[in-house]
């Protein structure tokens, strides 16, 4: 209680360094509180629209190069994201995964758009479950015009808005329900595949960017044909012996030195991995059903579910699997506009760590300039029987009064500055922006956690510029006492 | 008489030795004495005499380089740090030449301060340590000026506060550097009598130093230091011991 009299008193007692620490801390903790908001709006923002919309908040992907975003970009340069070869096992883990709430299978990539032989537009495409994906994204989907397709239609496609307005302009006439456009797969594996699909309907993504805009929904069927794999609606494929041993066991070298190929009676077909189906009707066969190719499985967390454990889970039943599948969070699969956001938020914490370092070192010179003044007022307590604990608490407690009374003005001041570009919102000069801020404006959001987690950075900062000082008050001895003050 | 019950200082063949850039200054040169309790003793000499070193260690505020010094029967060579803080917690209570109270506390705040330390090692309840503070600050004549800070007190009054301080742990010794020297002679004088008043009423053995010759007459017991060593060591009542 004393040491808390004390603590408070010596605060107005050297007005002059606590009104230079306290305008530091202020500042500190305005900027930290604005900074972290806008920050985190930007990045909600950007989650929410992806994860709630287009990626989920886990993903698992075919085995590439290197780990891919939900529109086929990678590193490695793949033109088709090959498929999950073990995709059902996937489906049966997560299913029994705790926290995981929904999943999906999509296929993606990128799609010309035609009407006869006329381009009118390109762009990415998901092949689609309809019934799935509407459940999986029910929040982000509506449908403006025509209607969804039903269960088991075949070769539709849903355009958006953004699309539909493009490819009406390209055309010259309103791309609607009901018309019928010719898809080209950009991808070059499968070599050149058309498939005429009929517009079903068009979409409005309530949450979307430009480039998330123009989506197109197609039936996973026609993907599969645009991509290469083979399609569901294929019947069971049927294999002769020496064609099942052909897929299963054949080793391309034995075509040169080894004539005698050997044969694993218990292998199983891959998967649709080659372009088109093969329909044998040879009465010797045997039956294959086939594996539905999916290139992505989304994953929808429950409420509340750890995101972390769960990837770290999925992850590992995927390095068990060994395929080379990539299992990544939806920052991963958003791709460059989330990566952009959370490096401007790693570069916005290491400037924070830099003018932290600074602040430190500044609170710490003035501390020390400050236990030097009070070198007799300390030794005094000393000897009058002062343990060192009490100097030390003595010292945090004035370290922490000071913290929190210029932590609530910072907290004012930061407050009073997000209250006023929530008003106006903070426009997007231009569509880099507009993707980080997930929208034209960004309007942040004042969180209470945000507030408390720029108090307890500077707190700790505080704390931290107190320790050397402290130290070296604890050196004072109670003989300097003697020496008068 | 067990006079060695009665001791509540001993110093026996003390050397302190203070190192004074490349110098090495011979503070105390074999210094011994003892002192009685409830004695009233003036430590006295010129300046640079040793006479604040005496003081120093006698109050557990710094250590001998050699010889032995007991306080309160207890060998202080042979203490840590925090056994030494408990000796002159509950033990020792200090009167400095400059007052040194702690501005941001009011009168009754700084002379309730040591009770306040540690509350557990005061020995009396809140109820207790409270009338006891009241009643020290009546016995220095402050009732009215508890309330102020100390910036708001005269040299005479900062030093009433002081003595009321070093009282209020109850301790069997008082140990007064200088008392007067930032005092005029007529406040000095007052703040002297004061002192021997509460040597008598509490029985606390007072240990002053000064420099002036004048005021030595109020003691019961005069050391007298001169370069680091005892020059004479009397009893008023006795011929000269050294």
């Amino acid at each position: 209680m004393i040491a808390a009299k004390m603590a408070y008193g010596n605060l107005f007692l050297h007005k002059a360094k606590s009104l230079l620490l306290g305008t530091i801390m202020c500042l500190g903790i305005a900027v930290l509180f604005v900074g972290n908001s806008l920050i985190d709006t930007a990045i909600g923002g950007l989650r929410k629209m992806f994860v709630e919309g287009f990626t989920g908040d886990l993903m698992v992907t075919g085995p590439t190069a290197f780990p891919t975003t939900i529109f086929g970009e990678t590193a490695g340069g793949e033109q088709v994201i090959p498929h999950i070869a073990k995709f059902p096992d996937y489906e049966k883990f997560l299913a029994s995964e705790k926290g995981v709430a929904a999943t999906l299978p999509l296929l993606g990539g990128q799609v010309e758009m035609g009407l006869g032989e006329q381009v009118i537009g390109r762009g990415s495409a998901f092949g689609v479950d309809v019934e799935r994906y509407k459940n999986f994204f029910s929040g982000n989907v509506t449908i403006v015009d025509g209607s969804w397709p039903n269960k088991g239609d075949l070769s539709w496609i849903v355009i958006s808005e953004t699309s539909a307005a493009m490819l009406s302009r390209a055309a010259g006439k309103k791309i609607g329900p009901g018309e019928k456009i010719i898809l080209s797969a950009l991808g070059d594996t499968a070599g050149i595949v058309i498939r005429e699909v009929k517009v079903a309907g068009i979409v409005r993504f309530n949450q979307s960017n430009q480039q998330l805009a123009r989506i197109s929904l197609v039936d996973a069927d026609t993907m599969r044909d645009l991509l290469g794999f083979a399609s569901l609606r294929d019947t069971a494929v049927k294999l002769t012996p020496d064609q099942q041993q052909f897929v299963t066991a054949f080793d391309p070298s034995s075509l040169f030195d080894n004539p005698t190929p050997a044969v694993d009676s218990t292998a199983q077909s891959a998967p649709a991995a080659n372009a088109g189906a093969v329909a044998s009707q040879e009465p010797a066969s045997t039956a294959v059903a086939p594996v539905p190719a999916w290139q992505y499985l989304l994953v929808k967390l429950a409420p509340g579910a750890s995101s972390s454990k769960v990837l770290a889970d999925l992850t590992k039943y995927s390095a068990g699997i060994d395929e080379g599948d990539h299992v990544q969070d939806w920052i991963a699969g958003a791709g460059t506009v989330a990566r952009t956001a959370v490096t401007i938020r790693l570069i916005f914490d290491l400037m924070i760590f830099i003018v932290a370092v600074i602040v430190i070192m500044i609170t710490m010179n003035v501390l020390v300039v400050s236990i030097s003044e009070r070198v007799p007022e300390i030794g005094t307590l000393r000897a009058l029987g002062a343990k060192k604990q009490f100097i030390r608490r003595m010292i945090l407690l004035e370290t922490t009064f000071l913290a929190v009374i210029a932590g609530a003005f910072g907290l004012l001041l930061g407050y009073a500055i997000l209250l006023l570009m929530k008003k106006s919102g903070i426009a997007a000069p231009n569509l880099f922006f507009e993707a980080i801020f997930a929208g034209k404006n960004l309007v942040p959001v004042i969180s209470l956690s945000g507030a408390i987690k720029a108090f307890l950075w500077i707190f700790g900062m505080s704390i931290l510029s107190s320790l050397y000082p402290i130290a070296l008050a604890l050196r004072i001895k109670p003989v300097v006492a003697m020496q008068g003050e | 008489m067990d006079t060695q019950n009665q001791y509540v200082v001993r110093l026996e063949d003390v050397h302190k030795n203070y190192a004074l850039g490349k110098t090495e200054v011979q503070a105390l040169q074999g210094v011994s004495f003892d002192i009685l309790r409830g004695d009233f003793i003036s430590i006295a000499g010129p300046s640079g005499s040793g006479k604040t070193t005496v003081l120093n260690l006698i109050g557990c505020v710094d250590t001998a380089s050699s010889g032995t010094v007991s306080v309160l029967g207890q060998r202080t060579d042979t203490l840590n740090d925090e056994k030494l803080t408990a000796l002159r917690h509950k033990g020792v209570g200090f009167i400095f030449q400059t007052f040194n109270l702690i501005p941001v506390l009011n009168i009754r705040e700084n002379i309730e301060l040591p009770a306040m330390l540690d509350s557990t090692d005061v020995g009396m309840s809140k109820a207790e340590r409270e009338e006891w503070v009241a009643h020290l600050i009546e016995s220095v004549g402050l009732e009215d000026r508890m309330n102020h800070k100390p910036a708001e007190l005269s040299g005479g009054q900062r030093q009433r506060v002081a003595i009321a301080r070093a009282l209020v742990m109850r301790p069997p010794l008082v140990l007064a550097d200088e008392p007067t020297a930032n005092l005029d002679s007529a406040t000095g004088e007052s703040i002297l009598e004061l002192m021997k008043r509460m040597n008598r009423e509490f029985g606390t053995t007072f240990i002053f130093s000064t420099h002036d010759a004048g005021i030595v007459a109020i003691a019961d017991h005069v050391i007298r230091l001169k370069d680091g060593k005892v020059i004479e060591n009397r009893r008023v009542d006795e011929k000269a011991a050294v």
